[in-house]
């Protein structure tokens, strides 16, 4: 009987046992001042509006498309990062940097890639997420542009899988940062690239379309009103809406068709939107978003 | 007679641990084997992990797709079998697409997107499917 009770006790002890891992007490042992104020969402909710975010990847894979050159000027220099001394910043930065090694990597640019790599790195070390980013093989993949798929997509699964954790360790706040950080950055870029390429239509759009990303966005921030550390964010992105609100985004839904081909159902999709903004407008939003940039990366 | 019983006892629990490992869902695994599927020219973006509980009765994503961007969303259930009915619902919720057309299940849905807006995936399983999978999305310009 005893062998049973034994037996039954281990497991249990399998079935509770927990996945504790020493970042969880690194990352206690780092909270700075600025998060003493934390307030905690729930994770689903925020994790929720997060995955509905489209990755700024996309925005760098249309600017290529249209025939934009690579420039770096567009970027946070990589060596910015030793600036960044709250999680906060680094957080945010750690967004930014990783539009930019997005936009790098898109642009087939890997010798400023590894640069950007390094200075994720440093700043993922800083707020305990350093586990996510094996630079070992990141550069290794990164040496030959033969990997530059499988680069993009190890980077890409990198920042979900931060993104996950955050959430699991309730640190979703985080992770709303990182998501700022980076969709600031892509829209500076694209707002940098309208203001040199007036006629670019598709791009006037995709800045127009941003508005609805924006009202996720403010939604996110909504939560974690009273948080000292994002409330001055949230007065900036007040701003930023304010110059969005002129944009009028119409949706006509039209029923969609569908075919198979190679097993694949291929659909074709007949609803439409319609984005009215002006070249005013453009440059609105682009000076607003250059002034939320400027204080994240100084 | 005591032993018998100890014997009948381990055996039990031997087994409960057994199916318990079989009924349990590796999504990550179906995860990674959908993203693997995206075809070449398509960029990663996100994947899904499709759990579904007994009592679940669908599991729903949100995205936010662009116009002018063509989307890639890949399916795998366990043990190669199609049992998840993936439908794309735009952002009023029409329905725009699914993998269930009449009786036959395809394993991915291609979807040139027209109209910018938020989409919702919903996951929902055939009777006697696995309720376990994994989707990946992917896109190009």
């Amino acid at each position: 009987m005893k062998i049973l009770l034994y037996s039954i006790s281990f497991l249990l002890c399998l079935a509770c046992s927990t996945n504790r891992k020493p970042e969880e007490s690194a990352f206690l042992n780092t909270l700075d001042s600025a998060q003493q104020t934390k307030i905690i969402v729930d994770p689903e909710l925020v994790g929720g509006i997060l995955g509905q975010i489209p990755s700024p990847l996309e925005i760098s894979a249309l600017l290529k498309a249209s025939g934009t050159k690579y420039n770096n000027k567009f970027l946070n220099a990589p060596e910015n990062h030793g600036k960044y001394s709250t999680s906060y910043k680094q957080a945010l930065n750690l967004g930014i940097y990783g539009t930019d090694l997005g936009y790098t990597n898109i642009y087939e640019q890997n010798l400023d890639g590894i640069k950007y790599l390094g200075a994720i790195k440093l700043l993922a070390e800083n707020l305990s997420l350093g586990q996510f980013f094996d630079i070992e093989t990141i550069g290794r993949l990164a040496a030959n542009s033969n990997n530059l798929d499988s680069l993009l997509l190890l980077t890409t699964q990198n920042f979900n899988s931060i993104n996950n954790h955050l959430q699991s360790q309730n640190r979703a706040n985080l992770s709303v940062l990182l998501l700022i950080g980076g969709w600031v950055e892509a829209m500076d870029i694209t707002c940098q690239v309208a203001n040199l390429d007036l006629s670019n239509k598709q791009l006037h759009e995709t800045i127009g379309s941003q508005k609805i990303i924006l009202e996720q966005i403010m939604l996110l921030l909504s939560f974690y009103k009273g948080d000292t550390t994002l409330d001055p964010l949230l007065a900036d992105f007040q701003e930023l809406k304010l110059a969005f609100d002129k944009i009028n985004i119409t949706y006509t839904y039209g029923a969609s068709t569908m075919e198979i081909v190679d097993g694949v159902a291929v659909i074709k999709d007949n609803s439409t939107t319609t984005i009215l903004i002006t070249q005013a407008d453009i440059e609105d939003i682009g000076n607003k978003t250059s002034v939320i940039r400027n204080k994240i990366i100084s | 007679m005591n032993l018998n019983i100890l014997k009948h006892t381990i055996i039990l629990i031997g087994l409960f641990v057994a199916n318990l490992s079989v009924a349990q869902c590796n999504s990550e695994e179906l995860v990674n084997s959908s993203v693997s599927t995206i075809p070449n020219g398509y960029n990663f973006l996100k994947s899904y992990k499709i759990d579904g509980e007994p009592d679940l009765e669908k599991i729903e994503f949100s995205y936010v797709l662009t116009r002018g961007t063509s989307y890639i969303l890949t399916i795998k259930d366990r043990n190669n079998s199609i049992g998840t009915v993936v439908t794309l619902f735009d952002t009023q919720r029409n329905k725009i697409a699914s993998n269930k057309i009449g009786n036959k299940m395809v394993s991915a849905l291609s979807f040139p997107c027209n109209a910018t807006g938020i989409y919702y995936i919903q996951y929902t399983f055939d009777p006697g499917s696995n309720r376990c999978g994994g989707a990946a999305l992917g896109f190009k310009r």
